[in-house]
């Protein structure tokens, strides 16, 4: 199957991941278990998320804005079968907190917000400065990436394993919750 | 929406094929081949080259290097000149009118007239001020991964040709079906390739 056929026939993984992400961080309180260090990432999903469902002529999509609280027909929406295309999903690890609009099918990393690490006075043109901040810079991104990977791993250990059949029932009712 | 803004959005490129062992030299012989080249004070439609991520005018690396630890961090540049559908139409029936005029005629053929277009878009051209656009890009070495800093599928699609032409290697964009693989276990890899989306309701 070449990439083109790929994006589209696989496209469900990253949709399935965005909603499993969202029912683990709502389980407790916004903390998910990150199984490769055992530390906690606060995961929040907040101001917008983008459903779709259907395809071709029967194709439609809705975008739910606002704070948590009217993210609630967001959760209505996937009780009705429509699936997380893209949300915009606040990070927390280790007191580093990155903000990123996730788009699920493709895995596009969209306004993604770096947490400050360096304060103005630190800031210079000269070279081992710049070198600097973008070994800074890259250095987020790759802790950014780590933890996606990882949340990602975590969610397709189950999703082809022998526990799914139960994680999916789990998921299912919190799903039917606001049904 | 680059490496160095306050807000950025890129994707994932797994880099495929054999680097070559002594991989500065061949990058810095590779980026200079294909280092951005001016088009301000010439005719050309388009440029495509390589530039410093600090400064888009600096395609010779003088005030940056490129080498950033064990990344390569660079920019891709691409100058284009454009001329709206708008004026060339104007232009193009201007000078069909003019024509008819002069030879007291009522109507041009078919390709007096495609001749006409061409010519007025040749000359609009050499009016037009290339357009830039300046996407970011850094290349970990260590796992052959790149982040390109651009979601348009335009710019993706410019970036894998000119990677291509440039350095000899692919890139395959990782889409989460790729990244699964890579991250799971071989056993459990299979298996994702028989998965079917699950009915969450």
């Amino acid at each position: 199957m070449d990439l083109v056929d790929l994006m589209t026939e696989k496209a469900f993984l990253g949709q399935e991941f965005l909603t499993w992400l969202w029912f683990k961080s709502a389980e407790r309180g916004g903390a998910v278990r990150l199984e490769n260090t055992g530390s906690d990432v606060e995961v929040v999903f907040e101001k917008h998320i983008l459903l779709e469902s259907g395809e071709g002529d029967s194709y439609e999509k809705i975008i739910c804005q606002g704070l948590q609280a009217e993210l609630r027909e967001a959760r209505t929406g996937l009780a009705m079968g429509k699936k997380i295309e893209q949300a915009r999903i606040m990070l927390v690890l280790d007191q580093y907190e990155f903000r990123l609009t996730l788009k699920g099918s493709l895995f596009e990393f969209r306004s993604v917000r770096l947490p400050k690490t360096m304060d103005g006075s630190e800031e210079s043109d000269d070279a081992g400065a710049v070198e600097a901040k973008l070994l800074d810079r890259i250095g987020l991104y790759e802790m950014l990436l780590r933890t996606t990977d990882e949340l990602f791993r975590m969610f397709l250990s189950l999703r082809v394993g022998s526990d799914w059949p139960r994680e999916l029932a789990r998921l299912t009712a919190w799903i039917r919750e606001a049904g | 929406m680059g490496l160095l803004t306050n807000s950025a959005s890129f994707v994932r490129y797994s880099v495929e094929g054999e680097v070559p062992p002594d991989f500065w030299n061949f990058a810095a012989e590779r980026i200079r081949a294909n280092a951005f080249r001016d088009i301000d004070d010439n005719f050309d439609e388009r440029s495509v080259g390589w530039v410093s991520p600090l400064n888009m005018f600096d395609s010779e690396f003088t005030y940056a290097s490129y080498t950033v630890g064990d990344y390569l961090v660079i920019s891709l540049r691409i100058d284009e000149r454009k001329v709206a559908s708008a004026a060339l139409k104007k232009l193009t029936m201007k000078e069909e009118e003019r024509i008819k005029r002069e030879r007291q005629i009522p109507k041009l053929s078919r390709d007096h007239r495609v001749e006409i277009k061409e010519n007025m878009r040749l000359m609009l051209l050499k009016r037009a001020v290339p357009i830039p656009a300046v996407y970011d890009l850094v290349w970990s070495l260590a796992d052959n991964t790149v982040l390109f800093f651009a979601t348009s599928q335009k710019a993706q699609a410019e970036l894998e040709d000119f990677f291509k032409t440039t350095f000899d290697l692919y890139l395959q964009q990782q889409i989460p079906y790729l990244v699964g693989g890579r991250l799971l276990p071989a056993e459990a890899a299979d298996r994702l390739a028989d998965l079917k989306p699950a009915i969450l309701i």
